[in-house]
């Protein structure tokens, strides 16, 4: 009994083994948590999206992702999106926003918040409007039955930083119009840049739509208010009677 | 010294496995790739190769843990060589242990030598000044390896072999967004914003080891880097070990 008493069963070892491997677990364990939240703040973190924008172009990186261009194009959506909101809240300067974009949509063209974003991210906050332009083009080109991303070229030209493009802002929103998956106010906002562009035979095609197909009865009095001042203006041969000064826009993309 | 006596026998038994040469193949080839892709890199053919060989490390490296490690218990549970073992004075976490050290052996190897073909191809290349960075990133590619291989210690001691490679996986690929998921708990509300910064430190911090945007330009990480990804590599890994243990010394072989 004595010599039992002495040395512990197996079991009763094996569990004490066990409660030991628990103990030096969590040990281990706190400190890997420790040493990671310290690498996290005190080291460089690595930055994939920068390493991304060294490639040539997206093409040759679609190649190299073996047919998961979709996948690939989530990723690195997901990294524009990191690299756009570290610059935001750094040092607000966007120098390979232009290179990232163009990979990501070579990726995924059908991305269309991509395209959204990354224009207006690009006009408004790099400063960069041809940039802009060039990847909404890009889009359209890849998208060309998409109402919802002729819609936000036009409204692109619409709030161009330094002076509204009303004459392709009316391009793109009546482009918008015709598609089916187009936001209702499309027909409403390419009459309103026609008009403000001085087409105004436009622009009465335009509102005549919006008054004869919205549910919205303020919309459709609107509609029949500026149908009425544009057949004013275009009976005295003034289209500046019905054009409005706006102001410059500036977009906030949050 | 029974811990590194089964070692030594995983580390033979690993090497005589035709998985790992071919894994080393496989590794080469992807080099070759690189090479013969250098024309389509417009000037970028170095950072190409240096990319495309330290990536062939990682890759291989977590094919060959995958293969190899996630079914070194389950093999001899299977064969029943096991119960020889542990029927001799070999405690179960020294048995876990060695096993750790002579698969993640074996892969250091691996690296080694892909490492050194890469070092050899950039200098038939009569590329110069990228030795140092590739032998660190070389360094903490098999850091990285000897983690993930903690992890299928682990898994591979607790459930089958095809569980243990998914959930190795499953961990490898959590491992990767670890940085992700920081950064991103700190733009959520609570509790997901908890979720995820438990996530990031419970996954294994993966990106401390990936030192390819810098061995790309030639640069090397600084010595606290290095310091804090080695301590961070043996903690995490230990604390896999130790979980390991205890999980298998609970476990009934009858």
């Amino acid at each position: 009994m004595s010599g039992l008493a002495r040395s512990p069963s197996p079991l009763r070892a094996a569990h004490g083994r066990a409660a030991t491997a628990w103990g030096l677990a969590l040990v281990f364990g706190i400190l890997a948590v420790a040493l990671a939240r310290h690498a996290a703040t005190s080291l460089t973190a690595p930055r994939p999206l920068e390493e991304l924008s060294y490639y040539p172009s997206g093409e040759h990186l679609r190649a190299a992702v073996l047919g998961f261009d979709e996948v690939a194009g989530d990723l690195a959506w997901l990294r524009a999106v990191q690299y756009y909101g570290e610059h935001r809240y750094s040092d607000n300067r966007f120098l390979r926003m232009e290179k990232v974009f163009d990979i990501l949509t070579t990726l995924a063209p059908n991305l269309l918040a991509a395209y959204e974003f990354g224009s207006f991210a690009l006009a408004q906050e790099g400063h960069d409007f041809p940039a802009a332009e060039r990847l909404m083009l890009k889009g359209l080109a890849a998208n060309p039955r998409s109402g919802r991303l002729a819609f936000q070229a036009g409204f692109l030209y619409f709030v161009r930083p330094g002076g509204r493009d009303y004459r392709h802002a009316a391009e793109y929103f009546s482009q918008a119009a015709r598609q089916a998956d187009a936001p209702p106010e499309a027909a409403r906002f390419a009459a309103f840049a026609g008009q403000q562009s001085g087409d105004l035979e436009m622009a009465y095609e335009l509102w005549q739509q919006v008054a004869r197909t919205t549910p919205n009865r303020y919309l459709k009095e609107m509609a029949e208010r500026e149908l009425g001042a544009l057949r004013d203006a275009m009976a005295a041969g003034r289209p500046d009677l019905v054009v409005k000064h706006l102001p410059t826009p500036v977009v906030i993309v949050r | 010294m029974k811990a590194l006596w089964i070692a030594h026998n995983t580390y033979r038994e690993a090497t005589r496995d035709r998985v790992l040469p071919g894994m080393v193949g496989a590794g080469v080839a992807i080099l070759l790739v690189a090479q013969l892709a250098t024309p389509l890199a417009l000037g970028e053919g170095v950072r190409l190769t240096v990319d495309f060989g330290l990536s062939a490390i990682s890759i291989v490296g977590l094919l060959t843990v995958l293969l190899i490690g996630t079914n070194m218990v389950g093999k001899e549970l299977e064969r029943r060589t096991i119960y020889n073992l542990l029927s001799r004075p070999i405690s179960r976490s020294a048995y876990l242990v060695g096993k750790w050290i002579g698969l993640a052996a074996a892969l250091w190897s691996v690296a080694a030598i892909l490492g050194g073909a890469l070092w050899l191809s950039l200098v038939l290349r009569g590329v110069q000044g990228h030795g140092a960075a590739v032998m660190q990133a070389t360094y903490f590619a098999a850091l990285e390896l000897s983690v993930v291989t903690a992890v299928a210690v682990m898994f591979s001691s607790l459930s089958t072999p095809v569980l243990s490679a998914l959930y190795t996986l499953g961990v490898y690929v959590v491992g990767q967004w670890s940085y992700d998921l920081r950064g991103l708990s700190e733009k959520v509300a609570p509790p997901l914003s908890t979720l995820m910064r438990w996530a990031a430190d419970l996954a294994p911090n993966l990106p401390l080891f990936n030192m390819r945007t810098l061995a790309a330009q030639a640069q090397t990480a600084d010595l606290a880097h290095t310091a804090i990804a080695t301590a961070y590599a043996l903690v995490y890994s230990g604390c896999m070990l130790c979980l390991a243990a205890a999980a298998f010394e609970s476990k009934d072989f009858k």
